[in-house]
């Protein structure tokens, strides 16, 4: 045979092969469809469950969704919506139990083979991945045995509907059982925790958690407190700008910022504003803004910006009005805590168990000299002018809760060389100066004083304090036209609250928190 | 001319006996404050101990400061100004040679604390009563008498403030029978021992029905005018 009859018969086998096989291809292809019409046919329940189309606002459905929290026994029986993410999934036989969680709020929910759903919808539901928002059509039903794991432990849900809302992609960057795990725990059982990086890299999904949820609620309601609280003392509500010409607390921990033609700085404190609000006569202000401090510090408790609840006030004859006022603002804060926010507290508790809270009320005040005297008993070396450091803020901490079982005291009369230089030196002792620090459970919470109200004084303190007078002429110019004997202090929200609750790093009490090392999410 | 005579035994050697059972801090260095923390159940006030704090207030200069713990949430005003009005210069605390703190607490017994580094803390009005005391006053050298004063205050804590009426009505006899020999308790001088079984007497609410010595002895007591706080609270 020639090569091209040689190639014209390949070609024939091959096209009569390729036929063949396309049949094969034909007929497999018919019979899979052939397949699942008969098993779509026999899918009775295919129209109450799937995957819905994107919700993109094609219709206002009046229809009312149940919260989680809410289903109690008292809703027996009723048929409700609820729209929840799946927590767990688990298929059993011709059951799926999944539990269905809203913020820290979770149930069991049931999908049966029996009259209202198919053998497919149950294989449907035990496949929806974990994250994904749903939404499910169910009636309320009693349970005689407690559902000790979920929040709701009364009732579960019959499911008749559902479908899903927003899917979420198979494999998750971090599991919320094992953000969730206390620590020791995770060691014993040799099953997973999650470490610090991963969950701030994951923060959308880590601040999912029963935790986080708790840890930004109490949160909030501090920062609430805080408000209420100073505005039934008379205090006005001001906000200082954050772009500013000069560095306020001194000039190494400063962020530099572009403006346009020059540079400008990012506030480190509203401290200068304040003081202005309270020549200009506004007489109680606070405000609650952030906070920018660029320290290379790595530590538990130093974040790059935070936000900062700062109060300044005019009083009449002494500074202890103004420390009585503050002090009764945190007092009225750990009230309203221990009151109102038992749920949270004991939320975060249970993944980091600490001490609860202790107070006194009115608040412990005790004098430099007496700190001093109690650490020199304890066996500490320190000179009468000597600056606290913070081993020896942590060891006078324990010392005071030995001593007056209280978490929350003030330590007055601060010696004047190692505070700044608007601090208004003590009237008696040179040496001393109307300044004071607050300190939770050992660490320092707010640093405060009486400031100068004179611009001759002010003028002496900056000189002495070799600061440039050319960049702090106008703060020095606000008390030039009358100017009311004033002091006040700031507390950091994060800070506080890391320390309420007794958890040992400020960035599990930051949203998105920033440090020399991160600066996103 | 002596039946016998006895050697010496020791020569010239000069022999420290031991007068007291613990040395008590001075107070009289001005300098850091000294202060002694006491913490009471609201439900059960400690009246000998609010009136030994008035007289340790005549001597010593005090700065007498009421607190609330975390763990109680209502108190009665009353308990707020047991220990009478702010002082002038409490802003300045160094200017005061003892601190006496009162912090309303829940707390099964009265419990004092002072120098944490040297003592434990001390549990029991008895106790603490006992402690206060020795800053006012040194107990009777004569261990008689001292156990004496003791001994009334067990009485008095135990057997009147806790006791059942049949016990009571003992101890109310025997005040009585004490007080016909002497004018105070112990003897001659007014001590603890007043103190505390004036202050337990007041506590059962009896006082009007006590037998007569007993009704002489609490006039004389409120003569002294010390008991103003105690009475004051229970009004």
């Amino acid at each position: 045979m020639t090569k091209e009859a040689v190639q014209g018969a390949t070609e024939e086998e091959q096209q009569a092969q390729s036929k063949k096989a396309l049949k094969k291809q034909q007929k497999e292809a018919e019979k899979a469809a052939k397949k699942a019409e008969k098993q779509a046919k026999l899918d009775f329940a295919k129209d109450r469950y799937g995957v819905s189309a994107m919700v993109q606002s094609q219709q206002k459905l009046d229809r009312e969704l149940v919260r989680v929290q809410d289903l109690t026994p008292e809703k027996a029986d009723q048929l409700i919506w609820l729209r929840a993410r799946v927590h767990t999934s688990r298929a059993k036989g011709k059951q799926c139990f999944l539990v269905l969680r809203q913020q820290q709020f979770n149930v069991q929910a049931l999908v049966a083979v029996g009259d209202r759903a198919s053998k497919q919808m149950v294989k449907f539901a035990a496949n929806i991945t974990k994250e994904s928002i749903i939404d499910v059509e169910a009636s309320v039903r009693k349970v005689e045995q407690k559902i000790e794991s979920c929040s709701q432990q009364d009732v579960e849900l019959h499911v008749e509907r559902i479908f899903v809302i927003s899917q979420a992609e198979p494999r998750l960057p971090l599991q919320l059982e094992d953000a969730v795990r206390p620590d020791g725990e995770g060691e014993e059982e040799g099953r997973a925790t999650v470490n610090q990086d991963t969950k701030l890299d994951n923060r959308v999904i880590d601040l999912r958690t029963t935790t986080s949820q708790a840890i930004f609620r109490l949160q909030s309601g501090v920062c609430q407190l805080f408000r209420d609280t100073l505005t039934q003392k008379g205090f006005v509500e001001i906000q200082t700008p954050k772009i500013i010409s000069a560095a306020s607390e001194g000039g190494a921990n400063v962020f530099t910022v572009s403006y346009f033609k020059t540079s400008a700085y990012l506030a480190q404190s509203p401290q200068l504003y304040k003081q202005m609000c309270i020549c200009a006569d506004f007489d109680k202000v606070f405000c609650v803004g952030p906070v920018f401090r660029a320290e290379d510090s790595n530590t538990h408790r130093h974040l790059t910006e935070f936000v900062g609840l700062d109060i300044e006030m005019a009083f009449n004859y002494h500074y202890h009005e103004v420390i009585d006022s503050i002090t009764d603002t945190m007092v009225q804060i750990f009230k309203g805590l221990r009151d109102n926010f038992q749920t949270e507290i004991q939320t975060v508790n249970k993944q980091f168990p600490s001490e609860p809270f202790k107070f006194l009320e009115p608040t412990l005040r005790l004098e430099y000299t007496e700190g001093v005297a109690m650490l020199r008993e304890a066996g500490v070396e320190m000179g009468d002018e000597d600056d606290l450091s913070t081993p020896n803020e942590k060891l006078l901490g324990r010392l005071v809760k030995e001593k007056y079982d209280t978490d929350f005291y003030v330590l007055d009369k601060y010696p004047l060389a190692v505070r700044p230089f608007y601090t208004m030196p003590d009237p008696n002792n040179a040496k001393y100066s109307n300044s004071y620090d607050m300190f939770m459970r050992g660490e320092e919470i707010l640093s405060g004083a009486q400031r100068i109200h004179d611009a001759q004084l002010l003028t002496e303190r900056a000189t002495h304090h070799q600061i440039d007078l050319e960049k702090i002429k106008s703060y020095i110019d606000s008390f030039r036209f009358g100017a009311p004997p004033h002091g006040g202090g700031g507390i950091g929200l994060e800070r506080v609250c890391m320390l309420y609750l007794g958890l040992h790093n400020v960035r599990q009490t930051s949203m998105f928190p920033r440090d020399p090392k991160r600066l996103t999410p | 001319m002596p039946m016998y005579q006895v050697k010496p035994v020791s020569g010239d050697m000069e022999v420290d006996l031991p007068t007291c059972m613990y040395k008590l801090p001075s107070f009289h260095d001005l300098g850091a404050l000294r202060d002694i923390v006491i913490n009471a159940n609201p439900a059960q006030p400690p009246l000998t101990l609010l009136v030994l704090h008035s007289l340790l207030c005549q001597r010593y200069r005090v700065l007498s400061t009421v607190h609330v713990h975390s763990s109680v949430t209502d108190v009665p005003p009353q308990l707020l100004s047991c220990l009478g009005p702010r002082h002038a210069d409490s802003y300045a605390r160094h200017m005061f040679q003892l601190g006496f703190t009162l912090i309303w607490k829940d707390v099964p017994k009265v419990q004092m604390k002072f120098s944490v580094q040297n003592m434990c803390p001390i549990e029991g009005e008895a106790n603490v009563a006992r402690f206060l005391f020795k800053l006012l006053a040194p107990y009777p050298s004569d261990p008689a008498a001292a156990t004496l004063v003791d001994s009334w205050l067990d009485t008095a804590f135990f057997q009147l403030a806790e006791g059942s009426a049949k016990e009571r009505a003992a101890v109310l006899r025997a005040l009585n029978s004490a007080l016909g020999r002497n004018p105070w308790l112990s003897g001659p001088e007014f001590s603890l021992a007043d103190v505390a079984c004036y202050c337990c007497v007041l506590q059962t609410g009896s006082a009007a029905s006590t037998p007569a010595n007993v009704q002489r002895w609490i006039k004389s007591c409120d003569n002294l005018g010390h008991f103003g706080p105690a009475k004051r609270l229970l009004q």
